[in-house]
């Protein structure tokens, strides 16, 4: 019975010995596979290791960039803003000059008129009044004049406004230079990770804005008057409230 | 005599900005680049305005606002916020630190000399 037993066990060895078998038949090309795999990673892994270490490098060339390209519209804006406020001068002096114009042909209309009414003139003088009076057209013109400085002070006014997109597009270029460093702290505390090969939670990218920043990452360009108009609203709690129409008034 | 509006901003084009549109009015511009050199600069002239922008290295709007109104020869002098934030949060912030009017970026230059207006004329 105990050889029977022993018999038993010898078989029941053998088909374990067999389905060894068999599954190292299976799975053989499989771990052979993965060894092959991890053969073709790891030169894979080192190359992205050099790519990470390359872009960490050149992030503070790209931020460099930025820098110049921001203080070079800034420059640019300056030196047109100075050629709006030239502008502004010499048309200011003309409108005031014009307007002088502007008085002294009133005052000289009401002396032709005047010497018009005292004189007893024959008709060839009455009709050589008349071709003269045609010609004299300075006044009928001045307020077309006066109109187009009117315009010319709109629009300076409104470059003056589209200019300020420089300071916006500055703005959102400091916010884009922040999250290019928090990318390339990141990148360096992967690398490090990745030489120490272990992971940590640290190298999750997370950007917040840093206390104190002088930029303001949600800064926009935009004409639409919605934002003032909350900050109006929220101020005319505790003050008089602003209309267009007397801003308008202030300026006409 | 002409009246004095010292302007703080970090961009030097917002102070061309402000200037441009103030000193065309008659205005006196003295600029400053953040809220400390503008703090300095208060007692030392007459100043009858000031045009802050909120964020600012060194001391903020905020912070300036806060030792504006706590400075007994200062406190009165009228304050107006000209920043790119425009929330509703920033907005009840610098009422209740003491500004008297806030404008966003980009203004009107218009609304600008009207908001002084207000004050000095």
């Amino acid at each position: 019975m105990k050889q029977l037993n022993s018999m038993a066990d010898l078989f029941n060895r053998l088909n374990d010995l067999k389905v060894a078998f068999s599954y190292g038949e299976k799975y053989i090309p499989i771990i052979q596979s993965i060894i092959d795999f991890m053969k073709q990673t790891v030169p894979l892994l080192e190359t992205i290791n050099t790519s990470i270490s390359d872009t960490a490098v050149k992030i503070p060339k790209a931020k460099d960039q930025i820098n110049n390209v921001s203080s070079a519209t800034e420059l640019a804006t300056t030196e047109i803003l100075d050629i709006v406020d030239s502008i502004s001068l010499e048309i200011e002096k003309i409108e005031t000059d014009v307007k002088s114009i502007q008085k002294m042909e009133d005052e000289k209309k009401k002396i032709w008129g005047q010497i018009k009414e005292s004189i007893n003139a024959s008709p060839e003088v009455i009709e050589l009044i008349e071709k003269y009076e045609k010609l004299d057209m300075i006044r009928e013109e001045i307020p077309k004049i006066l109109n187009v400085f009117q315009k010319t002070r709109n629009d300076v006014n409104n470059i003056t406004l589209s200019l300020q997109v420089q300071d916006i597009t500055s703005q959102q270029l400091a916010a884009v230079n922040h999250l290019i460093e928090s990318v390339r702290e990141k990148l360096s505390s992967l690398i490090q990770n990745l030489n120490e090969s272990e992971t940590k939670e640290s190298s999750i990218l997370n950007i917040s804005i840093p206390k104190g920043a002088t930029f303001d990452p949600n800064a926009e360009y935009t004409k639409s008057t919605e934002k003032q108009d909350v900050a109006d609203s929220l101020v005319s709690s505790s003050l008089n409230k602003t209309t267009q129409d007397e801003i308008d008034k202030l300026f006409s | 005599m002409k009246k004095v509006i010292l302007v703080a901003d970090d961009s030097p084009s917002i102070r061309k900005f402000v200037s441009f549109a103030l000193t065309m009015k008659g205005f006196e511009i003295i600029s400053c680049a953040d809220g400390m050199e503008a703090l300095e600069k208060l007692p030392s002239e007459k100043i009858n305005l000031v045009i802050t922008d909120l964020n600012m290295p060194n001391m903020d709007g905020f912070e300036l606002i806060k030792a504006i109104r706590g400075n007994e020869e200062l406190k009165e002098i009228p304050i107006i916020i000209l920043s790119s934030l425009g929330g509703s949060e920033e907005i009840q912030k610098g009422i209740s630190y003491g500004a008297n009017s806030y404008l966003i970026k980009p203004f009107d230059p218009k609304r600008v000399v009207y908001e002084v207006s207000k004050y000095l004329n």
